[in-house]
């Protein structure tokens, strides 16, 4: 911690977070906010005379509230930057300043009541994400009673309670009358690998290995101490676990297979009375302990929302993000240029934690040694005989890439290369396709289209997936082995806003009896809003469809996100049952419907020709 | 333009329900019913008429 | 809408089938799509190999492009997040644009997910390759612009992952910011008192 914070090439931001994220690989433009701390950091010398003074106390977070700190504090003695704070939620008020205890006693006069926060503007080549994690808050297991019973502590309380740098100076005290437990149980998986609705389906990874340390310092702390662990399983697969765990069995700690049932406080004692069923004996039995820990799990971080969508990173079902893949590329986010490190990916340790912020910081390296990257050539170009200058491509682009057209003038639009990332939007939205997408053009997919709706057309389900989040999704269902009906033909597109209206309509003039467009949740679309475009569109075609007489729900869309394998076979499966209800006499009917429809407009456009050569002659 | 009351219907399972669009801020939809995306904005002619 | 290719240029496309071992043979007959892929138009050459991805195949497809001439490749596979990089290098190593590359992913869309359904995953397996080649015979040439990257790394987050992340690019002489919400780095590490598997002090 020590040598980040001295590291001549490491500029240290706290108290601060990312604002806002805009660019692409190499070419990140990042916005940090400073929050004010009404401290100077350079000049605090962390004497604490502020804090003497401060009348404020409050519970102190990183002590899990068993002790208090003031309103202008350091987090902890080894706090990286050594600097104190205030917190104005706590402070008695500074406008009007009510107390200013703390200024007055300030030598380096370095306390600001009238600290704003900073904007800072950056500039970098990689960005990598490691926002970790967050403790499960065993409340909702009610029959634990944490809430109830003042001698339910969690594993986070519990670092604090045995360590000397603690509230008790390391003498581990139980809360109800501060005497040192002799009995202490502790019940594993808290919030982790359950069924019931409560907590988390996962394992949360570190909990067992957690508690074998634990009861390790117990038992090095006062020998002689009575532990006993309460476990469904114990998983210690990793180098030089299992050492530990048998050293715990050989220091006496009992480990019971079983998870208590109910937990009741004597109100004499204030002892804890636990039911369990011992499933190694399959008895069931009642344990006497003065002190019971919950190895509490691990959750996703509750404010990682905001970082992941400024980053476009897609989570898993479980709220963990994803990696571009799970096995080959497990610390790259599918955006280029963004990695990830550590908790923020999934429950891990502090070696593995250490592990996978190297890799990053490798995979970082690359980009960063090399210099210069090469950008795939999918990006848009415009066709400027054909553009009529609506202006519509600039409104589409999320990226503001392309500058607008101007009617009066005729000039066409001119598309930004660098700052085009290639979703194929505008050239969907354009009426007059006069936008060509490098690698994803009309006639490319049109070409797949007819290709995929040749033989048999009437069984088969014309997929439209996005390169992100629905083909991924597909992919996932693959490497789970997912089987769903072989009717699914899939055309892959890089967005779903790139699927163009035509295309759609083409597939069913062929005789496709559905058509199914699939894309990145909102959350998730990697082109910032373009699969916005896609829902409005699609709002468009069913509109359509409804006054050509074509039923609409052969038309489906859905959202289906890189991690969502189950979600992707249920799809399938489902509207492979709606494609046997389309009938023969239907797509028949839609044919014939849509050829006309496709008369009509080559005459009109004809006879528009005709009058706009008349007038031009 | 504001955000108004629109009627939406599920082209999976049918089920049609109200709620509010706002044309510059779209956002996701699915099924209360059955979690389906397919979830069509109804034109207000058609919401007229039935 | 009629298709009509643009360039006179004579269209000569090479379709690699690939067997994965048995997880595309395994469900899906490769034979019967190799052969009906030499069918399709402007297919000049087919070649099934037990690991496209594998030197061996790999070479295959260098030697094709050379021996037939070949100016459109089309590797029916696995998904193209795996090894499109590959397959890309691969064709360009044999002094073809990249780009004239096309992938069919007949693993992770086709034969793991239809095991039980074999010859109706064969027929899909065709129909994936015939959707391929039509998409190549419209492929065109590109060239990758080429953009500097910034030397410096943002790291997001000041526990233990986003600490170690930021030493190492800074000791590998990069510029690092690292962001961290809370009024000190240290994260949830910090709140421990040992940390397992050596029983030493986490700060």
């Amino acid at each position: 911690m020590m040598d980040v914070g001295r590291h001549p090439k490491v500029e240290l931001f706290t108290n601060s977070e990312v604002e806002n994220v805009t660019g692409f690989v190499g070419n990140f433009n990042v916005t940090i906010r400073k929050k004010a701390r009404y401290v100077d950091a350079n000049e605090c010398t962390a004497c604490a005379e502020c804090a003497k003074v401060c009348p404020v106390a409050v519970p102190d977070e990183y002590q899990q509230g068993f002790s208090s700190r003031k309103a202008i504090y350091m987090p902890f003695p080894q706090a990286v930057p050594s600097a104190y704070i205030l917190n104005m939620d706590n402070c008695l008020g500074n406008n009007p300043i009510a107390c200013g205890k703390c200024a007055d006693v300030c030598e380096k006069h370095c306390i600001n009541y009238d600290d704003q926060d900073e904007l800072v503007n950056i500039e970098v080549g990689v960005v990598i994400t490691a926002t970790g994690m967050d403790v499960y808050d065993p409340t909702e297991y009610d029959e634990y009673g944490y809430t109830r019973f003042d001698n339910v502590i969690t594993s986070m309380e519990f670092e604090r309670l045995i360590c000397a740098g603690g509230p008790t100076e390391g003498h581990f005290i139980r809360p109800s009358d501060r005497k040192i437990p002799q009995k202490i149980g502790f019940i594993q998986c808290v919030g982790s690998r359950s069924q019931d609705g409560r907590g988390n389906p996962y394992c949360s990874n570190i909990c067992c290995m957690n508690t074998v340390k634990d009861t390790l310092l117990l038992c090095d702390h006062y020998p002689g101490v009575e532990a006993k662990v309460f476990y469904m399983d114990m998983r210690a697969f990793g180098k030089g676990f299992e050492d530990l765990y048998m050293r715990s069995k050989e220091e006496g700690v009992k480990y019971v297979r079983g998870i208590p049932g109910d937990v009741v406080e004597d109100p004499e004692t204030r002892n804890l009375l636990l039911t369990v069923e011992n499933t190694t004996t399959g008895k069931l039995e009642k344990h006497e302990l003065e002190m019971l820990v919950l190895s509490q799990g691990v959750i996703p971080r509750q404010d990682g929302d905001s970082i992941r969508k400024l980053l476009t990173l897609s989570q898993t079902s479980d709220g963990f993000i994803m990696e571009s893949h799970p096995k080959l590329k497990p610390v790259d986010a599918p955006t280029k240029g963004i990695f990830i490190a550590g908790c923020v990916e999934s429950p891990k340790d502090v070696k593995d934690s250490v592990t996978q912020a190297s890799a990053a910081a490798a995979r970082a390296s690359i980009l960063l040694n090399a210099g210069k990257t090469k950008i795939e050539a999918i990006t848009s170009q415009v066709d400027t005989e054909l553009c009529n200058f609506c202006g519509i491509c600039a409104k589409v682009c999320p990226y503001n890439a392309i500058s607008a057209s101007d009617r009066k003038a005729e000039k066409p639009p001119t598309i930004i290369a660098a700052a085009c990332a290639g979703c194929g939007a505008c050239a969907a939205e354009c009426p007059q396709d006069a936008i060509l997408m490098r690698h994803f053009r009309d006639e490319q997919i049109m070409a797949q289209v007819e290709a995929l709706v040749k033989d048999d057309p009437e069984k088969h389900l014309l997929t439209f997936a996005c390169n992100w989040c629905s083909y991924a999704g597909g992919d996932n269902a693959g490497t789970a082995r997912l089987q769903y009906p072989t009717s699914s033909r899939l055309i892959r597109t890089m967005c779903s806003g790139r699927v163009d209206e035509k295309f759609v309509m083409h597939a069913f003039k062929m005789g496709a009896p559905m058509v199914l467009v699939s894309g990145c949740h909102f959350a998730d679309c990697h082109y910032i809003n373009a699969v916005h475009w896609t829902q409005k569109r699609m709002d468009r075609l069913w509109n359509k469809l409804d006054k050509l007489g074509i039923r609409v729900d052969r038309l489906q869309l859905e959202w289906i996100s890189a991690a969502e394998g189950q979600k992707f076979a249920k799809v399938m499966r489902e509207l492979e049952e709606r494609v046997q209800t389309v009938t023969d006499e239907e797509i028949e009917h839609t044919k014939k419907v849509l050829a006309e429809e496709e008369a009509k407009a080559e005459a009109k456009k004809k006879k528009k020709a005709k009058a706009g050569a008349e007038v031009s002659a | 333009m504001a955000p108004k009351q629109v009627r939406f219907k599920c082209l999976m399972c049918g089920h049609e329900y109200d709620g509010m669009y706002d044309h510059e801020n779209v956002t996701e939809r699915s099924c209360p019913k059955c979690r389906s995306n397919s979830i069509r904005r109804l034109p207000d002619a058609k919401v007229a008429k039935s | 809408m009629a298709l009509e290719l643009k360039k006179p240029e004579k269209l000569r496309i090479g379709v690699f089938v690939c067997e994965c071992g048995l997880n595309i043979a395994g469900t899906i007959d490769c034979s019967a799509v190799s052969e009906y892929s030499k069918t399709l138009e402007d297919v000049v050459c087919v070649v099934q190999n037990k690991y496209t991805c594998a030197d061996p195949g790999q070479n295959e497809i260098k030697k094709a492009i050379v021996e037939h001439k070949l100016n459109r490749v089309v590797v029916a596979s696995c998904t193209p997040k795996i090894h499109e990089p590959t397959f890309r290098q691969c064709v360009a190593d044999a002094g073809l644009n990249p780009y004239l590359f096309e992938m069919v992913n007949l693993r992770e869309h086709c034969s793991w997910v239809h095991q039980t359904e074999k010859e109706k995953a064969t027929e899909k397996a065709k129909d994936l390759v015939r959707s391929g080649v039509a998409r190549a015979r419209f492929l065109e040439p590109q060239i990758e612009a080429e953009v500097p990257v910034t030397k410096a790394a943002l790291v997001i987050g000041g526990g233990v992952a986003g600490i170690q992340a930021a030493l190492d690019l800074a000791d590998g002489g990069h510029k690092v910011f690292l962001v961290e919400k809370e009024p000190t780095i240290g994260g949830i590490m910090a709140a421990l008192d040992k940390t397992y598997p050596t029983m030493d002090c986490s700060i």
